[in-house]
């Protein structure tokens, strides 16, 4: 059965000035799905993830959140989704308490259910023993995930994560997954972007990878894997320079995505000078 | 490598961070709102360069009678001006500058000496050096007109001043960095610094109002500084001037040796904070764990009578950014330092020069309620400022951008609210109660002026934001196309509250004043709830120059 996707873009396109940034990028991402958005460093990833969350107007084309136009009804579809943004959106000078039960209320829960799942939040999030500390005097790892609380206090049927792992310890990182793993498990969908391949491939069912504002791979990651190797000669599958496995083993993500994007390491053949 | 290739590396280096500065002050006018910022900083140019020239006519002037009359010792009155202007105005103003942090250029390979006079090149090349730079030569000219023989000697003894005032400046900036690099003891600066501020406001009133009283303490305090100034860096160069002038060269050698020791002892401690920079001294809060207990209890939100929850959560985000700020507390309670300086200085004396107020003592309430929203317009007029990468939360979440602007319009008119019953007890305390006639007008002025200043204020707060720190203080201000347009509103808005006021005088009735503006307030209010109806699109139009504006590091 094709389920109508949670979202869809159709032509989205972003230009500044004279670069497109993101061109004719049509994504389908359906419901339950974890869905990993990957690309190189200024493909269009988090232009996007700005688009897709309203935080940035498309130059043309059509973005449909649960089935909804979200330039018809944006405030609609923010009630239903989850953002982290790449900046992370936090209110610096709040107390993270301060700062859930205002978010939860901003996506209108009552003060009771506010302060309620704030409470719960701050303690899954291990966050709860500094209670009188401002957002701005918390680490890089409190803010990500004081800034993923915020996002998910409303229940959301759709989480947009920009890059939720950047600067997070690996305990921290493991409360995050197992808080991911359980919304998908409830039916949730998740988008992420990440640069981090290996996470993305242990969580994400799906894949869609962006480069210089074109999607070139979208599909599962079986889907992709064998689109890949399908395009690769055996002679470039068996060479190690992508830093591929020996011939028979599956290919890994991190393969896939150097191969769709044309990445190869070339520091060694390049900058002769460096001692 | 060799010690010309050090200093050809170092003079490399010092031309690179002179090319940033300018790239910086280029990129700047490069934003949406270049032009406009173009225009506003020509305007700003010009009024610096007014300043500048016109003050160092005068002070030209000045030390040209001074010499001529035979009191080169009064030099003192024109550098002790200097001397403050040039350690003041930088704290206050350094929205004029583009400095860069200069503990990031640690990263490059800097040597010491080239990290300390890229320290000082920051100082030698901000607009009130310039301008303090025109009326030293001012001074130069005046005493080399009315005495060639002592130009050179003038010279020396002014670059001298001029070389004390660079160092003592970058100290202080130095000193304060360092006390301002951790947020509570940020926010104790700022506090003793506006306390500070406002004890040297207080100073004339109170000589004033005890002089007229005879009191000898103030007799005994001015006997002793003035003494004292005499050995303090303006006092010393004016006499090392002075006694040049009178003939007494080794006087005025010693004078010159010990302004020499001052630039010495500032700059050791000058060199001390800069050395610890240099070394790579960490002060970050983030390693710093609280000892508070868990807190556990569930504590809801506001509520806002009549209002939605949306609202009612970021009136209270609002109110709370607020109550953390500690300078922008301090700001909000100057109406009342300034009727209390009103009243022991100006008002104190008018009582027997004719001064207006005296004649019309009801009129310090209108006084303090418009300078309550004067003071207000640095919350209105960027009330994005503060949230800085929060504003994408605002975008990301599911609420209309005329809820947000209503619920900070809300914080807003709620403060002035209670200052302006605060203005009015002050008033009542200290000038006896206001005519109800006048309160009722100056009541239904500020119906007139809060919707207008609200709607310039939410419009220039999405065309021109600017990201504030509340914590910090004193280094930050609004753009200065904001600060041009609100200047602009603000005369119009007074100007009408004037005429109407001037009217009601004129026929001896004060409700005819309170009609005007009460008909004017509807005008406003619709014109205001109109403007909110545009918000959400202009907000979305915006979206982009908000976000990049608020949300740079």
């Amino acid at each position: 059965m094709d389920l109508a996707p949670t979202i869809s873009t159709q032509s989205l396109t972003r230009r500044f000035g004279e670069l497109v940034a993101v061109d004719n990028v049509d994504l389908r991402v359906a419901p339950g799905q974890f869905f990993g958005f990957l690309g190189p460093n200024g493909a269009g990833k988090s232009t996007t993830i700005k688009m897709l969350t309203g935080l940035l107007a498309p130059s043309s084309g059509r973005i449909e959140i649960l089935g909804l136009d979200l330039e018809r009804n944006p405030v609609e579809v923010k009630r239903q989704i989850g953002v982290v943004p790449e900046g992370m959106a936090l209110f610096g000078r709040l107390t993270g308490s301060e700062f859930l039960n205002f978010a939860g209320r901003m996506y209108g829960l009552d003060r009771e259910t506010a302060a309620k799942r704030t409470a719960e939040l701050l303690d899954f999030m291990q966050l709860a023993d500094q209670p009188k500390k401002l957002v701005a005097d918390y680490s890089h790892g409190m803010q990500k995930k004081l800034a993923m609380a915020a996002a998910v206090i409303h229940g959301p049927k759709v989480l947009f994560l920009d890059e939720p792992f950047e600067g997070v310890d690996a305990i921290a990182a493991g409360t995050l997954k197992t808080m991911l793993q359980g919304m998908i498990a409830r039916g949730a969908t998740i988008f992420l972007t990440s640069h981090v391949l290996e996470i993305v491939e242990r969580l994400c069912s799906h894949v869609a990878i962006i480069h210089q504002g074109r999607l070139v791979a979208q599909g599962s990651l079986e889907e992709l894997r064998a689109g890949v190797e399908a395009h690769t000669p055996v002679a470039t599958r068996n060479s190690s320079d992508d830093g591929s496995s020996p011939s028979g083993e599956k290919l890994t993500l991190e393969q896939i995505f150097l191969r769709t994007v044309g990445g190869t390491r070339r520091a060694e053949r390049e900058l002769s000078w460096l001692g | 490598m060799t010690e010309l290739d050090h200093m050809s590396n170092r003079r490399g280096q010092l031309t690179a961070i002179a090319w940033l500065r300018w790239r910086l002050f280029v990129n700047s006018l490069r934003s949406s709102r270049g032009v406009l910022e173009l225009i506003s900083r020509i305007v700003i140019s010009f009024a610096f360069a007014v300043g500048g020239l016109g003050g160092g006519v005068g002070m030209a002037v000045m030390a040209s009678i001074f010499i001529s009359e035979g009191k080169p010792e009064m030099l003192a009155v024109l550098l002790w001006p200097v001397f403050v202007f040039w350690q003041v105005f930088p704290i206050m103003a350094t929205a004029f500058t583009n400095n860069p942090d200069s503990t990031d250029l640690l990263r490059f390979p800097l040597s010491y000496r080239s990290y300390f006079l890229v320290r000082m090149a920051y100082g030698a090349f901000d607009p009130v050096t310039a301008l303090v730079g025109l009326w030293s030569l001012g001074i130069l000219a005046g005493v080399g007109f009315a005495k060639p023989a002592v130009l050179p000697w003038t010279l020396l003894v002014l670059l001298l001043f001029a070389a004390f005032n660079l160092l003592f400046m970058q100290m202080t900036f130095a000193w304060v960095e360092r006390w301002l690099a951790q947020r509570r003891t940020r926010e104790i600066m700022g506090v003793l610094f506006v306390l500070l501020m406002l004890s040297f406001q207080l100073i004339g009133p109170l000589m004033g109002h005890f002089g007229k009283r005879a009191r000898p303490d103030v007799q005994r305090f001015m006997d002793v500084f003035v003494p004292l100034q005499g050995v303090l860096p303006p006092g010393l160069a004016a006499d090392a001037i002075a006694q040049a002038v009178l003939s007494r060269l080794m006087v005025g050698l010693s004078s010159l040796l010990l302004l020499c020791a001052f630039v010495l002892i500032i700059g050791y401690f000058l060199h001390v904070r800069l050395r610890a920079q240099y070394r790579g001294e960490n002060l970050s809060e983030v390693a710093a764990v609280s000892a508070l207990p868990r807190d556990r209890s569930l504590r809801p939100g506001w509520s806002l009578p009549g209002f939605t929850a949306p609202v009612a959560a970021v009136f209270e985000k609002e109110t709370r950014y607020l109550m953390r700020s500690g300078p922008m507390l301090l700001t909000l309670i100057m109406p009342i330092f300034v009727l209390v300086i009103f009243r022991l200085g100006p008002m104190n004396s008018a009582r027997h020069t004719g001064f207006p107020f005296a004649r019309t003592p009801d009129m310090a309430f209108p006084s303090a309620a418009a300078y309550t929203l004067l003071i207000l317009t640095n919350l209105v007029y960027n009330s994005f400022g503060g949230d800085a990468g929060g504003i994408q939360f605002f975008y990301a979440s599911p609420v209309r951008f005329r809820d947000i602007a209503l619920a900070k319009n809300l914080t807003h008119a709620s403060i002035l609210a209670i200052e302006t019953v605060l203005a009015w007890i002050a008033v009542s305390v200290l000038y006896g109660p206001p005519a109800l006639d006048v309160t009722i007008a100056a009541l239904t002025g500020l119906l007139f002026a809060a919707p207008v200043n609200f709607l310039a204020g939410n419009l220039l707060s999405l065309y021109s934001p600017k990201k504030l720190d509340y914590s910090s203080f004193g280094r930050q201000r609004a753009a200065q196309v904001t600060v041009l347009i609100s200047f602009g509103v603000q005369l119009f808005v007074v100007g009408v509250g004037v005429g109407a006021f001037w009217v009601g005088r004129h026929y001896g009735n004060f409700w005819i004043a309170s009609a005007i503006l009460l008909l004017l307030a509807a005008i406003s209010l619709s014109a205001y709830g109109m403007s909110l109806k545009r918000i959400d699109d202009l907000a979305l139009a915006r979206r982009e120059t908000l976000v990049a504006e608020l949300c740079r590091a």
